[in-house]
């Protein structure tokens, strides 16, 4: 048996120092990260990639911030498994794998000029932080925006310190809920669902944009059909297992779609009607 | 870097397990190079007083010493390794759950029975927490291996939950049903490289059943191939008879 | 006629022929494993090798796609360091039917489209294929001619059609033509061989019949019809989630990615394993959300990974047709007796309204 090294193999690993960490909850966890040699990522916004922690294994990890952050980017981890669980043991000055990016990301050139309905639940802020913060930065190009952020409890509220300065911004429409309020609550209580009934919206020129955890999606799509927003106007981002990325291994396939390639972005209109999608 | 220490117990077991790891060959040298050993009857006499990183524990546990043994083993250490049919599902011990514990006693001690008690037969993880499993009777040595460099990195190891058909199949072996045989691979679960069915032997099930097994496919298989239910489900229970105790359900008698 | 892309072995040459290959580089071909079934294995002369046999275990894919194979090398132990590589070996198979050359056809698909594959690319250069001719079903479970995967249509080096005493040779790239003259055995072939050879296929084709009920053109249209069928609920409770569908399938390339370190945690290899889309745990996520849970669910994707979705994909059906699954599943779930209980229960719901 031969073996040679192949210096063209897309399992080839871009390596990454970890320049700052930074503990959010209990479960999750910031990463800054830097490519060696000052690489630039060039991602898109919702675009994720495979983390490799040598020797435990590979995960893929939506990217949290947006590509108009030069130099280094982030990623928002997850204590759930065997590789974000070693992640999280991970410091500043600590090197991990890189591949990609991968996917399709959310589709900006479609969005812009357009208003943004953006919808997040859970860890879902995550994937649309990349895009929350690629908006505020090119902010002329896009209408009004709306955040609605949920969450279980305060205790589970990510990148908290921004929240309070979207909160602040003018030019943003920002709401927050959580299920269950602890005492020093003063916010929404609720599912996310009550916070769209209010929320008004010229539905013809406007995109919603949902991230959230797959019990979510049913409730909030529900209330967008109801505020009469256009199925194809409706931007949703899923979760799968992925151990490839390059829509090979057959882990995160959705009927013919790769959730890695074809994805993790889809518009509603096409995967509305897909059992294994939502 | 400073070895863990680590050390080898045993409860109800024929030992086999042990006598696998004492077996490794040359493999053992490069693990004795990376893990102290302070404690293991079986190949030293030496004990230890002091705390465990890891404790590597054979046997299942069947009466009250038993009990509070593992308790004080689990107290003092860190990381507790379960290996072998017996302290993993219960095991061939198991097979005394069948059975009401005082004609057990009788049959085997006579009339000086009463001063021998005893108690339903667990797996370490009916009584204490336990945080890796290596099944099998006796343990496939390399997956040993694996979850000892899984212990010592810090990172879960996942008893694959499917089928030793899917190794099978992979080693090309000719399937048991094709040769007339009864065999438990396609209700056990995986890890062992089909081990025994590559050596022309049948899949025993001492691997444990998989968490969601299609029962009532198995029977149609089974009724297909003119072989009664219950002698299978005896066979099963040779090694599985624990997976039935219901927590805390035990008797001391 | 002459066609100078034909040769002819006679059968007493055969064992020259494999016996000289053997000394130039590892030959593997078809040998009984007992049973009745066959697997391919490593030959040195032809004394092994059975010209008549039923499909392997496993398809050819086992070389092509090893069940495990190493992607990376890596080392932690003085900062990060990491290594590509790919593993192969330069050999010959002989005697593959035209349904494990289909199969070998998909894969080459999968891995060619983009981000291509260099791994399996580079590996499937260094092996020269040997066809050889069927001329009769090797059994019941055989489905080969609905997916036109009974006669060849390329896909090897060169070609073998057993016509009696001899084999006539079709020569189909220079990699062949130069294992014909590294060898010395063959012999040109005559107008009496392709006579021959027009008998044997004219026969052929009146003994393959589509063995479903339905022109191969509607099959897609099928699928769309049956999602929803309560045929795959039938699966549900005949399916032990065994994986050995897929396994032993020529077109399925679902992997897994699992890394391995030495005793020292600081040096190891990441390579992948094959996997299977009919195993539990293969659709979950790390939230504990499984998008496949019901073997029903599970058997159904494997279908339409047969037929319906690489025909959008790759404008081919990822079914050759070769009986593997079906023969292979001890709960007796047989790909044709699925096809046609869809075909039956569509009958009467979908292809009559349109009448």
């Amino acid at each position: 048996m031969e073996k040679v090294v192949i210096k063209d193999s897309n399992y080839r690993i871009r390596k990454g120092k970890i320049l700052r960490t930074k503990q959010l909850t209990k479960l999750e966890k910031l990463f800054e990260i830097a490519l060696d040699g000052g690489e630039s990522l060039d991602q898109e916004p919702g675009q994720f990639v495979m983390v490799s922690i040598f020797g435990v294994g590979e995960a893929p990890i939506s990217v949290c911030s947006s590509p108009t952050k030069r130099g280094s980017f982030e990623l928002c981890v997850r204590d759930a498994g065997k590789v974000t669980g070693a992640m999280h043991r991970l410091e500043a000055g600590d090197e991990i794998g890189i591949r990609g990016p991968y996917g399709k990301g959310f589709p900006i050139r479609i969005l812009e000029g357009n208003d943004l309905l953006m919808v997040a639940g859970g860890l879902g802020i995550a994937p649309l932080r990349s895009l929350i913060k690629y908006a505020f930065d090119n902010r002329r190009d896009f209408g009004k925006i709306h955040i609605m952020l949920g969450c279980k409890t305060s205790d589970d509220l990510l990148f908290e310190d921004e929240l309070n300065q979207w909160f602040k911004r003018m030019d943003v429409h920002y709401e927050c809920t959580v299920d269950r309020a602890a005492s020093d609550w003063d916010g929404h209580v609720g599912q996310i669902t009550t916070l769209l009934p209010g929320v008004h919206l010229e539905t013809e020129r406007t995109f919603a944009i949902v991230v959230g955890p797959p019990v979510m999606y049913k409730f909030v799509l529900r209330e967008l059909i109801k505020k009469n927003i256009p199925e194809n106007q409706i931007i949703l981002s899923f979760e799968r297992h992925m151990k490839c990325g390059m829509g090979k291994c057959g882990r995160c396939q959705i009927q013919n779609l790769y959730c890695c390639q074809d994805g993790p972005v889809f518009n509603y209109a096409d995967i509305k009607n897909m059992s294994e999608a939502l | 870097m400073k070895r863990p220490k680590v050390g080898f117990f045993d409860f109800a077991c024929c030992e086999g397990c042990q006598l696998q790891v004492a077996n490794f060959g040359e493999e053992l040298l490069d693990i004795l190079d990376v893990i102290d050993v302070v404690e293991f009857r079986e190949v030293m006499s030496e004990k230890w007083e002091g705390d465990f990183d890891v404790a590597i524990v054979e046997g299942s546990i069947t009466d009250k010493h038993a009990v509070e043994r593992i308790k004080r083993i689990r107290e003092r250490s860190k990381v507790l390794i379960a290996y072998g049919s017996c302290a993993t599902i219960g095991g061939v011990n198991g097979m005394k759950n069948a059975f009401d514990l005082t004609d057990i006693r009788k049959y085997v001690y006579g009339s000086d029975y009463k001063f021998f008690k005893t108690q339903m037969t667990k797996a370490l993880h009916q009584v204490v927490k336990v945080d890796y499993f290596v099944n099998g009777c006796p343990i496939y040595p390399p997956e040993l291996v694996k979850v000892l460099k899984a212990a010592l990195q810090g990172i879960p190891y996942y008893v694959p939950d499917y089928a030793v058909c899917v190794d099978c199949r992979l080693n090309e072996n000719v399937c048991m049903y094709e040769k007339g045989v009864t065999c438990f691979g396609p209700v056990t679960r995986a890890g062992c490289n089909s081990w025994c069915v590559n050596n022309g032997n049948i899949c025993y099930g001492c691997r444990g059943i998989v968490s969601n097994p299609n029962e009532k496919g198995m029977k149609e298989v089974l009724t297909k191939h003119n072989i009664p239910i219950e002698f299978i489900l005896n066979k099963v229970n040779m090694y599985n008879k624990c997976r039935e105790l219901v927590e805390g359900g035990e008797d001391d008698e | 006629m002459k066609d100078l892309q034909y040769v002819i072995l006679k059968k007493e040459n055969l064992d020259g022929f494999i016996s000289r290959m053997s000394r130039l580089r590892k030959v593997s071909a078809p040998v009984a494993k007992g049973n009745g079934e066959y697997a391919f294995e490593e030959v040195d002369s032809s004394d092994r090798i059975e010209l008549k046999y039923k499909p392997t275990i496993m398809p050819p894919k086992k070389y092509f796609m090893p069940q495990e194979e190493t992607l990376l090398e890596f080392s932690t132990a003085k900062g990060l360091a990491t290594k590509p590589v790919v593993e192969y070996e330069k050999m010959t198979l002989f005697g593959v039917h035209t349904c494990d050359l289909a199969g070998i056809q998909c894969l080459n698909a999968v891995f060619s489209v983009r981000p291509r594959d260099y791994n399996y690319l580079t590996r499937k250069r260094q092996i020269d294929i040997i066809g050889l001719e069927c001329g009769d079903y090797c059994d019941e479970h055989a489905s080969c001619s609905m997916v036109s995967a009974h006669m060849p249509s390329g896909g090897y080096d060169l070609f073998f059609t057993d016509l009696g005493d001899y084999f006539i040779v079709h020569m189909n790239t220079q990699a062949g033509e130069e294992m014909i003259e590294a060898t010395k055995c063959f012999e040109s072939a005559e107008e009496t061989h392709f006579d021959d050879l027009q008998s044997f296929r004219k026969k052929k084709r009146d003994t393959f019949k589509s063995e479903v009920q339905i022109e191969p053109r509607f099959i897609p249209g099928l699928f769309d019809a049956c999602f929803e069928s309560s045929i795959w609920k039938e699966l549900d409770a005949k399916c032990l989630a065994c994986g050995n569908c897929t396994n032993v399938c020529p077109t399925c390339y679902c992997f897994d990615i699992i890394d391995e370190v030495g005793l020292d945690l600081k040096n190891g290899k990441r390579y992948r394993k094959w996997d299977s889309c009919q195993l539990e745990p293969f659709a979950k996520v790390a939230g504990g959300e499984n998008f496949r849970k019901e073997r029903a669910a599970r058997q159904r994707h494997r279908y339409y990974r047969k037929f319906r979705y690489p025909v959008a994909k790759y404008s081919k059906f990822f079914c050759t047709g070769c009986g593997r699954c079906s023969r292979s599943c001890m709960a007796g779930i047989h790909l044709k007796d699925t096809l046609n209980a869809l075909i039956k229960e569509s009958d009467s719901k979908i292809w009559k309204k349109w009448l």
